[in-house]
Parts: C-alpha cells; structure tokens; sequence
C-alpha cells in the first residue's frame, strides 16, 4: 500500500476540519486501503485530494460517500432472520407497536427483509420502521427498493430460507412466493419491491459518530450490522452506549454475525446467542 | 539463521487445490506451535459453513474464524470468515470488512496479506498454494518489500499453478517448496 499513516491522518483532519465527519476512530488498516483505492481510482495524490476537498464542498462529500462501504443483501445470513423471526419479533407481537431502527441501511435490502418479515408475522402495521445511513446516495436507492437481479440469485435462496422453513420446528413450512413482495424482470435485471412494502420507512440521513438520536423516540429493536467493523473498538463501545441509551429496556440489538460487543458498554446487556439485550 | 521465536505471524493464502495442502500442513503442526498462523482461502460464497469444520477435523490446534475486533492470540489456527475481508490491524487485532471482492475475491488474499506485512515487517512469513487466479501475487510482494519471508508452493506439484506462478512473477521469494518441506520447514520454527 502506498499511502502513509501521516497522509492518512492528514486527510481525516482536512475532513474533519471541512465538515461533520471525523473518521479518526475508523478501522485503520481497512480505512487506509479505501483511501489509496480513492487516490489510484481518481489518479490524484493525497495533497491534491486533500486542497481539492479543502476548496470544493461537493467534491468531498463524493469522497465520504466513496469511502463508505455499502455491502448488503436481501435476507443476508438467513440463520440471524430465523433469529429476529422466532427469538426477537415473536416476543414483541402482544405489544402496541414495535420500534425498529436499521442503522447503517445502506441500500434498503436489510429494512425490505424486514417489512417482509412483519407482513409474514402480521405485525406489520403496529411497526415503525426507520432506516438510516450516512450516505444520502445509498438512501435515495433504498427509497426506491430497484435492485439488480443478476448476482443476487441468492436473494431468492434467502427468502425461502427464512420465510418459508422454520429451523426451530422442521414440519412447519409455509408456501410464500417471492412475487408476493418483489416483481423480478430478467430482461431488465431488476428485482423490484412491490408497492405494498413502500411508504413505510422513515429513511434518514445520520452519522453514527455524532451519537444523537434522530427519530426521538425508543427501539423494541435495532440492527447494525457489519457497520461497526469499521470503527475502532473505541468508537464502536460508543456506539453500543448510544444504543443502550435509545433502547427500550429489555430491547434488543443485532449485530453481523462475525461481530461482539467487546469492552465496558458489553456489561449494560445480556447476550443470547446472536442477541444483545439492554438489561433493565 | 532460523531462529525460534523469531517470527510474529504466518499468513498463507490459497484457491483451488489448496484444501488437502492446507489441511496436510494443519495435521503435521504440533500441539506446541505458538505462531499465529493466518488463512486466507477462497470458497465459493454460500459454503459458509462446513468449511472450518472440515479444517478442524485435521487440523491439531484450534482453527477459529475470528470476529472484528476479535485479539490475535499464539496457539491459534485463523480462518479469514467467507464473505469478509480480513485484515491484521496494529495492536495485535483483526478487523473485517465487507468492501467489494477484490480479484472477485472476498477474502482478498492480497488484503490480508498487505495488511500482515504492514503489522509485522520482517516478523512476517507469507505463504502461496496452489490456486486458480492472481490474487496474492501482490500480497507476497509486499511481504518481501517489508522484509518478511515469502514461500511458494512448488507449482510442479500444485493442482492449479496459476496463484503461485503469477507471485513467483511478481517478487524474488525466497523458498520454493513442496507441501512436505513446507511442513518440514513450519515445525522448526515450533
């Protein structure tokens, strides 16, 4: 890699000073490869890209988007839905309504999963379902639920997994068609979220490093999941008591399945399995 | 010129036809190797489970698919997770990341592998087995630039010779060997 931790740190400060972002607690060695893949990308140097988003307001919020990662799929790692469907949402439907926040939604596959979920559980009218990123692009995608189909076959292999089959009781299954929620068109490669699930999320712009809760109110549930891989541990134990703060007691906090809640804020909950719950 | 304790970390990276070289070298480590040995194998995305199972069977010492943030620790078998980045950062820790395959590769053995030289230097040893693509090739160069020692699966006896040709191309590695020296080789560093 070409680039040095001083250019490094040089650039986090020249954003840092220019806008609302600090990535001074990012990952560093994940953090420092988007940047050099920036620079080879846009044939630039450091100190050109760093005067460049000194002078150029919308350059720089390019740059931020480019550095965010945005990886999702529909129905990512059926065994956590299966966890969310029989462990989490089963225990909130004798509730009012149920609170969800999808933290870091990137482009919406994760809230669309959901929405599928709550109609398949009858819970989707008592929900409030609010999605944020810190990236307004991925937003206005999310807003439209129009994603490719190919490379995303499995897409389909995950909603049968989750909404169809029940891992903890194997003579329950359940015929659902995916067209029931997604219109798929080859010719065009896309697969399109149907109308019934629109409208239905607050989608809003929100960094997780300013720890300020945007929606005002409190979550049954929030998920976060393969976001906080790239803050350092000390930013991430922030996180989780920003969200200890924002959750209801007994609330529930799921993250990527190849994350934990290592440090102080690990106290303030009890896991279970793939759950992290606030105690009360 | 090989002393004991002198090495930090092991990373090997592989494709296609590296799982019996790999599993081969896992079965011959003893009990008493303290090195933290880094994999970085490509799999097919939905073979998420069964993989490190199939390794733990063979292997002596524990393999682990490590979560982010997750201490590095002496005694320990490091499967990079399937669909994740693996990265080595500063402080003995890993951190994953989910950025686009690289090389069509999530794991990216050139990731990990940078990521490795730049923790460890010359402290450092990077393997390449036999595999189907490029990636590592980079990843092995970067290795040598930082002073660690590169090895390369000899590609006489590789099933696909592709990975190890293409880091053979890209840098001046210091051992060619077969699957039995390189397990010859790993023990005496035990």
């Amino acid at each position: 890699m070409a680039i040095s931790n001083e250019e490094v740190n040089l650039f986090i400060n020249t954003v840092k000073n220019a806008s609302s972002y600090n990535f001074s607690n990012y990952s560093e060695r994940s953090f420092a490869r988007r940047l050099d893949k920036i620079l080879k990308d846009n044939q630039i140097d450091v100190y050109s890209l760093i005067s460049k988003i000194r002078r150029d307001n919308i350059f720089l919020e390019k740059i931020v988007k480019d550095i965010t990662v945005n990886t999702t799929e529909l129905f990512r790692d059926p065994k956590t839905w299966h966890v969310i469907r029989y462990r989490v949402l089963s225990k909130l439907k004798n509730q009012r309504t149920i609170n969800i926040w999808h933290a870091g939604c990137s482009t919406g596959q994760e809230v669309y999963s959901m929405l599928v979920l709550l109609k398949e559980m009858n819970l989707f009218d008592k929900a409030n379902v609010f999605a944020s990123d810190i990236n307004s692009d991925v937003l206005e995608l999310a807003k439209k639920g129009s994603y490719k189909y190919r490379f995303n076959i499995n897409y389909l292999e995950n909603f049968d997994s989750v909404i169809k089959t029940n891992p903890y009781n194997f003579e329950e299954y359940k015929e659902v068609s995916f067209a029931k929620y997604f219109t798929v068109d080859k010719q065009n490669d896309t697969i399109k979220v149907k109308d019934l699930l629109k409208n239905k999320v607050l989608f809003r712009k929100h960094d997780l490093v300013n720890g300020n809760n945007i929606f005002y109110t409190k979550f049954d549930l929030i998920l976060c999941r393969n976001v906080l891989i790239y803050f350092n541990h000390k930013l991430q134990n922030q996180v989780f008591e920003n969200f200890h703060k924002y959750l209801f007691p007994n609330g529930s906090l799921i993250l990527g399945i190849h994350e934990s809640m290592l440090g102080a804020a690990s106290a303030k909950y009890n896991k279970r399995g793939l759950v992290y719950i606030k105690k009360s | 010129m090989l002393r004991k304790n002198n090495y930090k970390a092991i990373i090997l990276g592989g494709s296609a036809g590296s799982f019996q070289v790999v599993t081969k070298i896992l079965a011959s480590l003893p009990k008493s190797f303290s090195i933290p040995f880094f994999l970085c194998l490509h799999r097919l995305k939905h073979v998420r489970s069964g993989f490190i199972e199939a390794l733990s069977i063979k292997s002596i010492l524990p393999v682990i698919e490590p979560n982010d943030k997750e201490h590095i620790r002496k005694g320990n078998i490091y499967l990079a997770p399937a669909n994740y980045h693996m990265y080595v950062e500063l402080g003995n820790i890993f951190s994953l990341s989910t950025e686009k395959p690289v090389n069509h590769s999530r794991p990216s053995i050139d990731l990990s592998f940078f990521s490795a030289s730049y923790a460890y230097r010359d402290k450092l040893i990077g393997i390449i087995v036999s595999g189907a693509n490029k990636d590592g090739a980079l990843g092995l160069k970067s290795v040598k630039d930082m002073g660690g020692l590169t090895v390369v699966q000899d590609p006489k006896e590789c099933q696909v010779k592709t990975m190890t040709t293409a880091a053979m191309d890209s840098t001046n590695v210091d051992k060619v060997l077969s699957t039995d020296e390189i397990i010859r080789f790993l023990r005496r560093l035990a």
